[in-house]
C-alpha cells in the first residue's frame, strides 16, 4: 500500500518533470515559417499616429499592397491622434479581462507610451528576436537598446530613426541662429515670429527638452536613474526661460499651435519664421509636395539635437499576432527601409544598420537622392543628443503645463 | 373609452396604446440605450471613484472628484464652457427663429435656398472646425481677401478670431453648424400648423408683432426649446471644435477631460472620467430643467 502510493507519487513527479522540461520546447517550437503560414490571410490592424501624410501614403500605398502580395496579409492602417488613446484602450481591455481577440494588432510607439505599456504588461512578447531581419539591426546602439531610457528587451521592433531639425525659409531668414541660446535671443528680438507646439504634443515636448538641456548646461548627464535633487534646479530654470520667452512668442504666448502640422502651416503662411520637426527629411518632402517654398532649409543646433528610434509593438491581446510579426519583419527588410528612406516617399531614416547589408543594397541606399532641405547624414550624426529617460520627459511636460502655460 | 372607426382616426384622435405595449415596442431601443449608455456611465463612475485594477488602483474613494473640484482651473473651464455653449445656443436659436419665419413664407417656392441652408447638417463638426480655421485664421481666406482688396494693411491687422480669448471661432463654428438644425425643427412645426391660426389672428386684427408673440412663438416654443436643448447639451460636451479653435489655456471642459484621460500618467485617468461625468451631469440637469420649462410653457399655452 505504502509502496504503491510512493510509486504513484514518483510517477506524478516524473510526469511533472517531463512537462517542465518540455515547456521551453513548446515556446521555441514555433518557427518563422510556421508564423508565416499562420499569418496568411490575417488582417492586421495597425494603430498609428495619422498626422503625417507621407507616413500614411507609405503605409497605405506601399506596405499594405506589398504584404498582401508577398504574404497574403491585409494591412489596415487605423490613424489616431495620439497613440496614448490606444494605450488607454488596451488598459481598459486588460481590466475587463479581454486577453485575446483584441482589435489592435500593432502599434507605432516609443518613449513614455512604451514605458506605460511595458510597466502594465500591455505588450506581447518578447517577439523582436523571432524576426529574421532583426540581424540587420544594431542592437548595440544605445538609442535602439533603450527607448527613452527604458530597456526594449525585445518587446518592440525598430521601424525608423528620427532626429529633431529646425525648419526655416532661407529667403526670409538668411542667417538662422546656430544654437538654442541664439534662437531664444532671436525670438526675443523678433516678437511674434517664433512658437512651438504645446506639450504634451511630441514635437512641443522635445523642444522643451532642448531648452532643458540648454538650461542644465549638459545634455549627456541625464541618462541613468532619476535624481530629484539634480533635476529640480535645471527644470526650474527651464520653466523660467520659457515663461520669460512667452510674451515674445506668436500671439504673445497666450495660445500655442496644437501640433507640428499646425506649426508647419504657420511657417508656410508666413505667420512665424521657424518650424520644428522630428523628421530630418520632412521639409524636403513638403517642398516636393508644394507645401513649402523652394527656399526652405533645415539646420541643427551646434550643440546637437535630440535623436531617437521609433518602434512597432504588439498588444498582449492582439488577434492577429502572426500577421503583425510578419509585417514588423517586412518593415525592417532592406526593400521596405529603402523605400521609406526615399525623400519622395517619406525620407525617414533607416532603423537598420546599412553596413550590415550586401554591397548592392548599400549602394542603393547611398544612391538615394537627398532632398534640397535635408542635411547630410554625417552632419546629422555628428549632432545627435540622447533622449532623457521618460521620468524627465513626463516631469517636464507637467511642469510646463503648470508653470509656463498656467503661470503658477 | 371607445376607439373611433379607423377611417376617422389620425395622429391626433387615435387612442394611445396601452403602457405595456409601449414598453414592449420600445424594448429593443431601450435595451441598447441602457446597456451602452447606462453601462458606460456606470463603468465610468466606478473608474472615476478610483477603481482601475490594471493600473494597480483598486480602492473606491471620492478623492478624484475632490481633486477635480479643487483644481482652480476646473471652475475656469466650467465657466468658459457655460459661456460658450449658452452663447452659441442663444445666438443660433435667435437666428433660427428668424430664418424659419423667412423660409416658411419663402421655402415652398425656393428649394435651392433650403438645400444650401441644410448643407451644414450633413457635414461633421470636425470639418466645420477645420473650415473655420481656413476661413478665419489671420492667414486664412477672409484675411487674404480683405488684404487683396486693400481693406486691411497686413494679416496682423486682421482681428483674432481663432484660438482667441473670447472663443469667437468656437461660437462661429457652432452657430454655423447648429442654425440649420434648429431651423429645420421649427420649420417642421410651422409648416404643419400655424397658417390657419395666423389667419384667425389676422381676422381678429392682430398686428405683426402680436401674431408673432401670441401665435407663432407659443406654437414653435416646444420644438425650439427641445432643439436648443439638444444643441446646448451637445456643445457642452463636444470636443473637436474647442480643441481646434480654442486657446491652449484655459480650455473647455471636454478638452480638459480628454487631456486628463489621455495623459501618460495613468493616475490622471480617473480625473478625466470624473470631469466627463460632471459634463454628463450638467447636460442631464439641463435636459430635466428644460423639459420642466417646456411643459410649464405648454400648460400655460393650454390655459390661455
Amino acid at each position: 500500500m505504502l509502496n504503491h502510493r510512493a510509486r504513484r507519487r514518483f510517477q506524478v513527479f516524473g510526469i511533472c518533470l517531463f512537462l517542465i522540461a518540455a515547456l521551453p520546447l513548446c515556446s521555441v517550437a514555433v518557427t518563422w515559417s510556421e508564423i508565416e503560414a499562420r499569418a496568411k490571410g490575417q488582417t492586421v490592424d495597425w494603430f498609428m499616429w495619422g498626422g503625417f501624410p507621407s507616413t500614411n501614403s507609405y503605409v497605405n500605398g506601399y506596405v499594405a499592397p506589398r504584404v498582401k502580395e508577398l504574404f497574403q496579409i491585409t494591412l489596415r492602417q487605423v490613424p489616431v491622434k495620439d497613440i496614448a488613446e490606444v494605450v488607454g484602450k488596451l488598459l481598459a481591455e486588460k481590466q475587463a479581462g479581454k486577453s485575446s481577440g483584441g482589435e489592435v494588432d500593432m502599434m507605432w510607439i516609443n518613449g513614455e507610451n512604451f514605458r506605460t505599456c511595458k510597466r502594465h504588461g500591455l505588450l506581447y512578447g518578447p517577439f523582436a528576436d523571432l524576426l529574421p531581419n532583426q540581424k540587420l539591426v544594431d542592437w548595440g546602439k544605445p538609442s535602439v537598446r533603450n527607448d527613452f531610457g527604458e530597456p526594449v528587451e525585445g518587446l518592440e521592433s525598430p521601424w525608423g530613426s528620427a532626429q529633431v531639425v529646425m525648419i526655416y525659409d532661407a529667403q526670409r531668414t538668411p542667417e538662422p541662429p546656430k544654437t538654442l541660446g541664439a534662437l531664444l535671443d532671436w525670438a526675443r528680438r523678433n516678437p511674434g515670429r517664433f512658437t512651438y507646439p504645446a506639450p504634451p504634443d511630441f514635437t512641443g515636448s522635445v523642444f522643451v527638452r532642448h531648452v532643458f538641456y540648454h538650461a542644465a548646461g549638459d545634455a549627456t548627464a541625464w541618462q541613468g536613474s532619476f535624481d530629484e535633487k539634480r533635476f529640480e534646479p535645471a527644470a526650474g530654470a527651464t520653466y523660467q526661460i520659457l515663461k520669460d520667452l512667452a510674451p515674445y512668442l506668436w500671439r504673445q504666448g497666450r495660445t500655442y499651435p496644437e501640433n507640428p502640422t499646425r506649426l508647419a502651416q504657420l511657417l508656410a503662411d508666413g505667420e512665424v519664421d521657424f518650424a520644428i520637426s522630428y523628421h530630418p527629411a520632412e521639409a524636403s518632402k513638403m517642398i516636393l509636395d508644394g507645401l513649402y517654398p523652394e527656399s526652405v532649409r533645415t539646420f541643427v543646433f551646434e550643440e546637437g539635437t535630440i535623436a531617437n528610434t521609433h518602434f512597432v509593438a504588439l498588444p498582449f491581446n492582439a488577434a492577429d499576432k502572426e500577421g503583425a510579426m510578419v509585417v514588423a519583419n517586412f518593415l525592417i527588410s532592406p526593400e521596405a527601409q529603402l523605400k521609406k528612406a526615399d525623400p519622395s516617399v517619406w525620407g525617414d531614416f533607416p532603423a537598420i544598420d546599412i553596413r550590415r547589408l550586401e554591397p548592392a543594397w548599400q549602394a542603393r541606399f547611398a544612391a538615394l537622392p537627398r532632398g534640397a532641405a535635408t542635411l547630410p547624414n554625417d552632419v546629422l550624426q555628428r549632432h545627435q543628443l540622447p533622449e532623457p529617460p521618460s521620468e524627465i520627459l513626463i516631469r517636464l511636460e507637467k511642469g510646463w503645463d503648470e508653470r509656463v502655460l498656467k503661470g503658477r | 373609452m371607445t376607439q373611433p372607426p379607423a377611417a376617422f382616426s389620425d395622429a391626433r384622435t387615435r387612442a394611445a396604446p396601452r403602457p405595456a405595449a409601449v414598453i414592449r415596442l420600445l424594448a429593443p431601443a431601450l435595451a441598447v440605450v441602457l446597456l451602452l449608455f447606462g453601462g458606460g456611465l456606470a463603468l465610468g463612475l466606478v473608474q472615476s471613484l478610483g477603481h482601475l485594477p490594471a493600473a494597480g488602483m483598486s480602492s473606491l474613494s471620492l478623492e478624484h472628484f475632490a481633486r477635480v473640484f479643487a483644481d482652480p482651473d476646473f471652475f475656469k473651464s466650467l465657466g468658459l464652457t457655460f459661456y460658450l455653449s449658452l452663447t452659441s445656443t442663444l445666438i443660433a436659436a435667435a437666428i433660427s427663429v428668424a430664418a424659419a419665419l423667412m423660409f416658411n413664407t419663402l421655402a415652398g417656392r425656393s428649394r435651392a435656398i433650403q438645400f444650401i441652408f441644410q448643407m451644414p447638417l450633413t457635414v461633421p463638426h470636425l470639418v466645420i472646425a477645420v473650415a473655420t480655421v481656413f476661413m478665419l485664421a489671420p492667414s486664412g481666406l477672409l484675411a487674404r481677401a480683405l488684404q487683396n482688396l486693400g481693406l486691411i494693411s497686413s494679416a496682423t491687422a486682421f482681428p483674432l478670431l481663432v484660438n482667441d480669448p473670447w472663443g469667437a471661432g468656437i461660437l462661429a463654428a457652432y452657430v454655423w453648424k447648429e442654425v440649420p438644425f434648429i431651423t429645420l425643427m421649427i420649420l417642421a412645426v410651422l409648416q404643419a400648423n400655424g397658417a390657419e391660426l395666423l389667419d384667425v389672428g389676422r381676422t381678429l386684427k392682430a398686428g405683426r408683432w402680436q401674431r408673432f408673440r401670441h401665435i407663432t412663438l407659443p406654437t414653435i416654443f416646444p420644438s425650439l426649446g427641445a432643439a436648443s436643448l439638444i444643441v446646448f447639451a451637445y456643445t457642452f460636451g463636444a470636443f473637436e471644435i474647442p480643441y481646434l479653435l480654442g486657446q491652449t489655456y484655459p480650455m473647455m471642459l471636454p478638452v480638459w477631460a480628454y487631456k486628463a484621460y489621455s495623459d501618460v500618467d495613468l493616475l490622471s485617468r480617473p480625473e478625466g472620467i470624473a470631469a466627463g461625468l460632471v459634463i454628463a451631469a450638467v447636460a442631464a440637469t439641463a435636459v430635466v430643467l428644460a423639459q420642466g420649462l417646456t411643459q410649464a410653457a405648454r400648460r400655460r399655452g393650454a390655459a390661455l
